[in-house]
């Protein structure tokens, strides 16, 4: 059979992961779940690499929930996290954080904005967690808005960052719905890539999305 | 003078039919980044992309795609800018700034910047590319940017476009000269869209294949990848951003793509978009295709026309599946298009499988290729490749059970395999 693949990878090395999770990714992340107990780890010791990863034993199925759990949420932060940039470099934003992925979400926004400093207010926790231009993280239990003020006092205004200050919320909801075609509307499909519980978030609950949800149509819209 | 707001609302709604996806991860920390690792760029394209919203049709809303400008010359029959009564344009700077803001607010990724063509190609270009210029070197961004090329662009505009951006496209529209003159009669295919194809391809080779050995001789070299790096910086502050070279980075790593109008053209049948695309997987190089079923457009000459099937453009997108990532052969579809030269309703992959297991019998996972073990539904490259290392470690397949731990589909899988010589039977088989 020809390959049409130009980098010449080895056909039969396995992309991605073998199912499951290896027993150093599951000491690194299941510590990050809300419902983490220290007999879990115990038990991960005692149990074969094997039975780990075979999805049928219950250990297995309730390790790689949690996982699955912590890892999609850290996603979906990443995904619908709104955030602002003020005129002196810095980046903040409001998220809902259950497990302990905070800093998964940082190092997230500091990859994209390595100038800035990242402050993202956690509403389940209240705390505010921190990411430095140098990458360290810090979480302190002040508001936000006083975070964000205290680290502006320090930083000098930046002519970059004071370009881009106006409001977006208008462009991206022009933008948003200038890609809409009507005539493929699926709402199905639509539920599926924002679930229900994803509204709950904090960048999402006035957000665009929410206004074409099916359940809220007008009364017009069923009538004609 | 309209506002911003208004030009994305008009532009934006011209540029919805444009398909392009935005997870395409055009850059791996296997090379040096593009700018090297300084703290000065914004944006990453290490990882794939993420979608921050979805318009109600399902679709990722996660590129700043919009048209630069709705002024066209050509008058391609399904288009929506050949309508369009409000003309607008974006200037280079407005641009760049918007999508900044949007970057900055986390609702999109990167940038699809695509447009009529107003006077010459030519000249629109050297406008979107002042935009880009302008994101690269004063926003200092460098996440993604697919660059969409128009036709009849000149050659040294092309090279700039590709030393600026993550991917090019080049829309065929049609699959093939006859096709494209019944619904854009002014585009020349063999002008217009192959000869750009070919030239995107050799250029990039060039470019790459001189990047790879200097990156490759610095490998061997004492000073490393770092002094490579220096050198790089250096060069590019001597001589502005023009002649900068990239930090060792080999260009356009989303490479180049192409879209079809599915169904404008009644008499186009799946098995010609099929060779098409067969062939440009095979000489020009493309990454992928992408597919948009016509939908028609009240006050464009095809405006009476019935809407292609969605239905249509899934099918086509699991064959493609099947030609790029499963390696299939043309031939091998060839078996399974009817009469009318269309594909059947209903997963490719079944069909192909049923009339392949007809002649061959099922298969046995412990003693059947990789090539073999892709030809099953509910077996991916993935599967096969963990079956393949397995058997490899001297592992043997006894149930079926064995090979669900391993991400085979059994649902799909069960009716053309044999585990231990049997066959898990199905109630067709009785009747």
């Amino acid at each position: 059979m020809k390959t049409r693949n130009s980098n010449n990878i080895e056909p039969l090395r396995v992309a991605g992961r073998y199912k499951g999770y290896s027993k150093e990714e599951l000491k690194r992340n299941l510590p990050r779940h809300c419902k983490f107990s220290p007999y879990i780890l115990k038990q991960i010791n005692n149990v074969a690499d094997v039975t780990l990863r075979n999805s049928g034993s219950p250990l297995a199925k309730k390790i790689n929930r949690m996982m699955k759990e912590v890892f999609s949420e850290a996603y979906r932060a990443k995904q619908f996290t709104r955030t602002e940039i003020n005129n002196r470099g810095v980046l903040y934003g409001v998220v809902l954080l259950k497990h302990d992925v905070i800093d998964l979400v940082l190092r997230y926004f500091h990859e994209r904005w390595p100038k800035c400093i990242v402050c993202l207010y956690n509403e389940h926790s209240r705390k505010t967690s921190l990411i430095n231009e140098k990458g360290f993280i810090k979480e302190i239990k002040v508001p936000l808005i006083e975070v964000v003020e205290m680290v502006s006092e320090k930083h000098p205004i930046m002519p970059y960052f004071d370009d881009i200050q106006f409001s977006g919320k208008d462009i991206f909801e022009t933008l948003y719905k200038s890609q809409f075609i009507k005539k493929r509307e699926n709402p199905h499909y639509f539920k599926q890539m924002i679930p229900d519980h994803c509204y709950k978030l904090p960048g999402m609950r006035n957000g665009t999305e929410k206004r074409f949800l099916n359940n809220n149509r007008k009364l017009d819209e069923y009538i004609f | 003078m309209p506002s911003t707001l208004e030009k994305i609302r008009i532009l934006g709604a011209n540029s919805r039919y444009d398909i392009c996806a935005s997870t395409a991860s055009s850059r791996t920390d296997k090379y040096p980044r593009l700018f090297g690792k300084s703290n000065d760029w914004i944006g990453a394209t290490s990882s794939g992309g993420i979608c921050h919203s979805y318009t109600p049709d399902g679709r990722c809303v996660s590129l700043f795609k919009t048209l630069y400008t709705n002024k066209c010359i050509y008058s391609c029959k399904y288009c929506y800018s050949s309508i369009c009564k409000h003309k607008l344009s974006f200037t280079p700077e407005e641009y760049a700034r918007t999508f900044m803001k949007l970057y900055s607010m986390n609702v999109v990724e990167g940038v699809f910047i695509s447009s009529g063509v107003c006077g010459s190609a030519d000249a629109v270009t050297e406008e979107m590319l002042e935009a880009v210029r302008l994101l690269r070197f004063k926003y200092h961004f460098q996440g993604y940017i697919h660059f969409k090329c128009l036709p009849g662009l000149s050659q040294y505009l092309l090279k700039e476009a590709i030393s600026l951006s993550d991917r090019i496209s080049i829309n065929s529209e049609a699959s093939n000269k006859e096709f494209l003159a019944e619904i854009a009669e002014q585009k020349d295919f063999t002008n217009d869209i192959i000869l750009r194809q070919r030239w995107l391809k050799s250029l990039r080779e060039k470019y790459n294949e001189k990047t790879i050995k200097e990156l490759k001789d610095l490998e061997q070299d004492n000073y490393g990848k770092l002094s490579f790096q220096e050198k790089m910086i250096k060069e590019r502050r001597k001589n502005g951003y023009k002649a900068f070279r990239w930090d060792g980075a080999p260009i356009l790593n989303g490479g180049q793509t192409t879209q079809f109008v599915l169904g404008a053209v009644e008499s186009e049948t799946d098995w010609d978009l099929l060779n098409r695309i067969d062939w440009q997987y095979r000489k020009v190089d493309i990454r992928r295709a992408y597919f948009s079923a016509f939908i028609p457009i009240e006050g464009t000459p095809l405006g009476h026309k019935k809407p292609a099937p969605l239905e249509r453009e899934h099918r086509l997108y699991q064959t493609d599946w099947l030609l790029r990532i499963y390696n299939y052969n043309l031939n091998d579809l060839k078996d399974i298009v009817d009469e009318t030269g269309n594909l059947p309703n209903g997963d490719p992959k079944i069909h192909i499988a049923r009339v392949y297991f007809k002649e061959h019998g099922p298969l046995d996972p412990n003693h059947s290729t990789y090539q073999e073990l892709l030809r099953i539904p509910g077996i991916g490259p993935i599967s096969a490749k963990r079956i393949v290392n397995l058997r490899a470690k001297k592992i043997t397949f006894k149930s079926r059970s064995d090979l669900k731990s391993v991400g085979v589909v059994l649902k799909r899988a069960d009716p053309f395999l044999k585990i231990n010589g049997h066959n898990q039977t199905t109630l067709n088989n009785f009747i």
